[in-house]
């Protein structure tokens, strides 16, 4: 046993958080503030001198113009650039310096858009990407205005251009006439042109480079990033729409086929049973559980075989304790779960099997439910229906919610379907040939009851569900319980998916539904959900918050409604579907979580163990109440 | 043995040398990215 792999929850929140750095700084560059000049301090200049100061560029229309001009005019001016423009036109800014012209730094998106130093950086950082500088002019100081953005005469231009006789004159080169004013303030008599100072751009450092090349590189692929994104969200939606159409069509036909039927019952099939207990430290749960089996009604023998699978805590003692006829107890040194069930399964008289855990309640009808399948045979094994059994505390009616509008309407789809996955350990029965026709339970994957099934319908037999055949079990109460629960379940089902990857080119239901519908549903959406997730984040904070209110608040309610249909379809009260908005903030993000984990140790190759979940022997909800026994 | 789990220990190796490089890339990547807009700040 490894430890289980951490280190890429670093990578991921830091990934996470650069894509949304990428993205949120592409926003930012798409968004033009309205320009504001500063007036910076007078540069005075002698009687006669000319500092021209083109602002708003580079452009790639206009800005070219302007140098021509000034090229054939001999004349040495000062550019004020926009950073975002530099980054979209750096051709055209080494040209800039490249003819001698000194530039200076106007704003990140627009001019006076620098006051703010982030935005002074974003501009600095573009400067040193396209030209690998650092600017140490930053503002144009007060100007006199050419008036270029307000008349269009010529003579008038010249004159307000040069009402000083000199000075620093404020020009445009991103959509005015800025090119022809400089050409005309060439050619008038008496002027000498210099730059607005003598400061040179100094060599950028190498981190400002890389800075640089960081936020160009941001700027102009962040709609790439973004469309990524969407494309993500756009898939997760979809598998998401998908699945509450399947949940709701194929479950409301499951369910009327299944009407359809009891209209005309078939006989009531009462073979005898043999339940197998696996049990590992199971002291507080065991003595409910089998006094729980032992109470059933079914019509015909019910052996009960409790196999503790070297517990510390006393369980065999206590089911020993009951003293309860047709209840053997099979003691083991630890060899696991799967090695309980086949120690269960050979100790065994009958052929017909239920296997549960532990920590579970029956019902009294639940074993005559259970086995009413096994009437066709063609049925090699049968789910029965698990319940929360502890459903008080918020956790307890997530997992409530969970089992209702999961796994359990899964279970119907997936039953309609004919290739149900998972009979779950909790509550199931098999039938002994198709146990022998697999092999006995595998230790291969720490999901062995999703192996064995998916064993077992690959090798023809048909796995049915009883929703009926309910079993009440104990959650975990504690986030980390719960993650430990799901990590080794998710892990286990990825293990078995791989292991009956054969299914795939297989002629059995297994292979063309099962194994697509896990690797859509368990897989890919909870991998691509945690984006949507995200992008409302960022459209909250970032974009159009409004929007994302709403989209996100639609996907609520078709989720909660979808919620509410489960809970009816199984029977039970609407109540606790108020918890089920909650379910979003902590609920959902931790199954992300596990998914990922998951994933991430299977990459790894890591030996993972059996991860116990405390028991409290708390199963308030089940019928009878407490059967807490201490 | 269990499906997945690496026997000889390389693809764990390999698997923990690539965590580890990527990690360590994006903290440098964020530190000298971050270090340097914040320090303008």
């Amino acid at each position: 046993m490894r430890r289980p792999p951490r280190l890429h929850w670093l990578s991921i929140l830091l990934g996470l958080l650069v894509l949304m750095g990428v993205m949120t700084f592409h926003a930012h560059t798409a968004t033009r503030p309205e320009p504001v000049r500063h007036a910076g301090e007078r540069r005075d200049l002698p009687e006669g001198t000319v500092a021209l100061a083109f602002h708003g560029g580079p452009d790639p229309k206009w800005t070219p113009r302007v140098l021509d001009v000034l090229r054939e005019a001999d004349i040495r001016a000062t550019f004020f650039v926009v950073g975002a423009q530099v980054t979209r036109n750096p051709e055209l800014t080494r040209r800039i310096a490249a003819e001698g012209h000194q530039i200076g730094i106007d704003g990140f998106r627009a001019e006076g858009d620098h006051t703010g130093p982030l935005n002074l950086a974003f501009a600095q950082a573009a400067l040193a990407d396209a030209l690998g500088v650092h600017v140490p002019l930053v503002g144009a100081p007060a100007e006199v205005d050419s008036g270029d953005r307000d008349f269009q005469d010529m003579g008038t231009l010249v004159r307000m251009s040069l009402r000083d006789r000199g000075g620093v004159v404020r020009l445009h080169d991103d959509g005015s006439i800025g090119a022809d004013i400089a050409r005309e303030l060439a050619r008038t008599p008496g002027y000498r042109f210099v730059t607005v100072t003598d400061d040179r751009p100094v060599p950028a450092g190498a981190r400002e480079r890389f800075t640089g090349a960081v936020t160009a590189w941001s700027q102009r692929n962040g709609g790439v990033v973004l469309l990524v994104f969407g494309t993500a969200i756009a898939i997760a939606a979809l598998l998401g729409i998908l699945r509450t159409l399947l949940q709701l069509g194929l479950a409301h036909t499951d369910r009327r086929l299944r009407r359809e039927s009891e209209v005309e019952p078939p006989p009531w099939f009462a073979p005898p049973v043999s339940v197998v207990v696996p049990a590992y430290n199971e002291a507080l749960n065991i003595a409910a559980t089998v006094r729980s089996i032992a109470a059933n009604d079914h019509l015909a023998d019910v052996e009960v075989v409790v196999v503790d699978d070297g517990s510390t805590d006393g369980t065999a003692d206590r089911a020993r304790e009951l003293d309860l006829p047709g209840v053997t107890v099979v003691r083991q040194s630890n060899q696991g779960k799967p090695a309980a069930l086949n120690a269960g399964v050979r100790e065994a008289k009958h052929d017909l099997l239920v296997l549960v855990d532990g920590d579970t309640i029956f019902e009294p009808g639940t074993i005559g439910q259970l086995v009413q399948p096994f009437a066709d045979s063609g049925v090699g094994a049968v789910s029965g229906n698990a319940k929360v059994g502890n459903r008080r505390g918020l956790l307890g009616r997530w997992q409530h919610l969970e089992y209702c509008a999961g796994s359990n309407l899964d279970r119907q789809i997936l039953h309609a379907l004919r290739c149900i996955p998972t009979v779950p350990g909790a509550v199931g029965a098999f039938r002994r040939s198709a146990l022998t026709d697999v092999g006995g339970v595998s230790d291969h994957t720490l999901a062995e009851d999703t192996d064995l099934t998916m064993a077992v319908t690959r090798a023809g037999w048909r796995v049915a569900y009883r929703p009926q055949a309910r079993a009440w079990t104990e959650a975990p109460e504690t986030v980390r319980g719960l993650f430990r629960q799901r990590y080794r379940w998710s892990y286990g089902t990825f293990q078995s998916m791989w292991k009956h990857r054969g299914a795939l080119v297989e002629k059995g239901p297994m292979g063309r539904f099962g194994l697509l519908y896990l690797l859509a549903f368990h897989l890919l959406l909870p991998l691509l959900a945690p984006v949507m997730d995200l992008f409302v984040l960022y459209g909250f904070l970032i974009a159009d918050a409004p929007l994302a209110l709403l989209v996100w608040t639609v996907f609520l309610l078709i989720q909660t409604a979808s919620a509410g249909y489960a809970l009816r379809l199984d029977g039970e009260p609407l109540r606790p579907l108020w918890a089920y908005p909650l379910q979003q903030f902590v609920y959902r993000q931790l199954m992300y979580a596990v998914v990922i984990q998951s994933l991430v140790t299977a990459l790894h190759g890591t030996q993972l163990r059996w991860m116990s979940v405390r028991r409290t022997g708390r199963l308030a909800d089940a019928p009878g109440g407490t059967v807490h026994v201490t | 043995m269990q499906v997945f789990v690496d026997g000889n220990g390389g693809r764990r190796v390999a698997a923990r040398l690539i965590s580890l490089t990527v990690a360590s890339g994006l903290i440098v990547f964020a530190a000298v990215v971050g270090g340097t807009l914040l320090g303008a700040w």
